[in-house]
């Protein structure tokens, strides 16, 4: 159930789409008002060499590849569908819906975007409803991977804050500054994903800011976002914590996950003349508790042969505070507390062990099979830093820290 | 076998001279623009821009998917095989930001509508130009 305070706005919508609908029962076209369908859909199969663990694109949807399967159709396969209706005037609305995987084991379609838009000029809109979050380069359409040269966004960067929509409103302006051309956008929202049947994380007062400037072939964005992290998370172990005293107060406060301030910012940069590409990013997000506080970012640059576009990319994240902490100070505790305080150090620990620090090289080719479908191939050789068992999740018994692996995708992209 | 490499050969030919056949970006006659640059057009074109240089509003209008003259046109005035252009509007649509220039079956069909308003910018075949429209970029 979507929250309570964000169910109006969704009802909204959805009334906005449908009453239009209904009035012109089936029609593509109204008077003066325009219905346009399409959808984007990825089936990929991804295989991992790292059999102790699950490679995965993003933690909201977690891939199989590795422990649970030898491949894994799971990590990139989705569907999209949208219905964007617009008045022939200042008015339009746009439904998405996409089914991946989620946390919850499901492949139930969930509405990305369910949003209104007002056109004031054509230079200024405002939305309400369930919008794109304007994070990354490319934040706002990683999900239509057609638009993607590599089978998926880098996910050291873009795994570092998995959310893609919020439920609020947004105001985006166009303005010239000799020949750059700049959007500016601004938005205020919250968002609820499931982590589980009874746990969601919840973002409130999302509040952010984002440019993007283009100058010939030449596109940089900047972004800044800001909210409330509450992840109801481990609650046993916070709690626990807090019964050593002040040390452990002062512990539970660091790292548990809820009630959090988090950042992010972000900036990046693509050139692309046509014939070969350039681009490169780089972000930090600092959730201020055991989730991390992490700075990522990548290169990229491929060259287009006709059909073909081979690609590379090095991309790296690296966490700005430890993986291992000395935790309560056993010395301190009467003997009897000491084995309860071993083990929650050692809890706390393996929790900091999964902010990620990892680099990967990624070589793959794309190509474009048809007018609306492209073939990609690509290898990824990843390699987990410092102890922690990087991007990685569902890491089994036999896992070993600071083994590298290799990871083949291929994935077939369609537009309709 | 003979014919039929004489065929391929024709249809080649005929491929070649429709690709090479110049194009000229229209207005209408009643518009006050006398002339654009070619990132001025592709900026139109590509719903970045949503204005004429002297601020009134435009709006495009396109050809049909795989026709030669639409895939010249994208390549020369905005560096982009129809590959490239299916990827940008994928961008532009799956984020809600904008819809492609609606399309008519060809140059007659744009330069009749582009005559009769003044907000409307297209792209014809050389040959389909009239008085009814004034050129404001030949493509070469």
């Amino acid at each position: 159930m979507p929250k309570p305070h964000q169910t109006p706005v969704l009802f909204a919508v959805a009334g906005a789409l449908l009453v239009p609908l209904a009035a012109h029962a089936g029609h593509t076209s109204g008077q003066d008002g325009t219905w346009t369908f399409g959808g984007f859909g990825t089936l990929s199969a991804v295989h991992s060499s790292e059999k102790q663990a699950d490679y995965a694109a993003n933690p909201l949807n977690p891939g199989e590849a590795g422990a649970t399967r030898d491949w894994s159709y799971a990590v990139d396969s989705r569907l999209g569908a949208q219905l964007t209706y617009n008045d022939g005037g200042h008015w339009s609305a746009v439904l998405q819906v996409v089914a991946e995987r989620h946390l919850t084991q499901s492949w139930t379609p969930k509405v990305e975007w369910a949003n209104v838009q007002y056109q004031v000029s054509p230079e200024l809109s405002l939305r309400v409803g369930r919008i794109a979050l304007p994070l990354f380069l490319s934040g706002d359409y990683r999900k239509a991977s057609y638009a993607l040269t590599s089978v998926r966004t880098p996910v050291e960067l873009y795994a570092a804050l998995p959310i893609s929509n919020s439920d609020g409103i947004d105001a985006s302006y166009r303005w010239n500054a000799g020949a750059v051309k700049n959007t500016t956008q601004v938005l205020f929202g919250g968002t609820s994903v499931p982590l589980s049947d009874v746990t969601r994380v919840r973002a409130h007062k999302l509040t952010g800011i984002s440019n993007t400037s283009t100058a010939g072939a030449l596109t940089v964005r900047a972004t800044a976002i800001h909210g409330k992290l509450e992840t109801p998370l481990l609650q046993d172990l916070f709690s626990a914590l807090r019964q050593f005293g002040p040390q452990g107060e002062a512990l539970a406060r660091r790292y548990e996950p809820d009630r959090k301030r988090a950042t992010v910012l972000s900036i990046g940069a693509s050139y692309d003349p046509g014939n070969w590409f350039a681009m490169g990013e780089i972000g930090r997000v600092n959730a201020r508790s055991m989730l991390g506080d992490k700075t990522a970012g990548y290169v990229s640059a491929g060259y287009r042969l006709g059909g073909f576009t081979p690609y590379a990319t090095f991309s790296k994240v690296v966490a700005n505070t430890p993986n291992q902490v000395a935790g309560l100070d056993l010395s301190m505790l009467p003997p009897s507390y000491v084995p309860a305080g071993q083990r929650l150090n050692g809890e706390l620990n393996g929790l900091l062990s999964m902010i990620a620090q990892q680099d990967s090289t990624s070589l793959g080719v794309r190509w474009d099979a048809a007018s609306n479908a492209a073939l990609k191939l690509q290898f990824d050789h990843v390699r987990p830093r410092n102890g922690t068992s990087g991007t990685l999740s569902n890491i089994q018994p036999g896992y070993r820290y600071g083994r590298s692996f290799g990871v083949f995708s291929a994935s077939l992209d369609f537009v309709f | 076998m003979i014919r039929k490499l004489l065929c391929c050969l024709l249809l080649a030919l005929l491929a070649g001279a429709a690709a090479a056949a110049e194009l000229v970006v229209v207005v209408s006659a009643r518009s006050p623009v006398t002339a654009l640059r070619a990132e001025q057009v592709a900026d139109i074109f590509l719903s970045e821009a949503t204005r004429f240089p002297d601020g009134g509003e435009v709006v495009a209008l396109d050809l049909p998917i795989g026709s030669a003259l639409r895939d010249d046109f994208y390549l020369k005035v905005a560096n982009r095989t129809p590959a490239l252009m299916k990827a940008y509007w994928t961008k532009k649509i799956f984020t809600g930001r904008g819809q492609p220039p609606r399309e008519l079956p060809n140059s007659q069909a744009v330069r009749k509508l582009v005559a009769d308003n003044p907000t409307l910018i297209g792209y014809i075949d050389r040959s389909a130009l009239d008085a009814s429209v004034r050129p404001v970029l030949v493509v070469h």
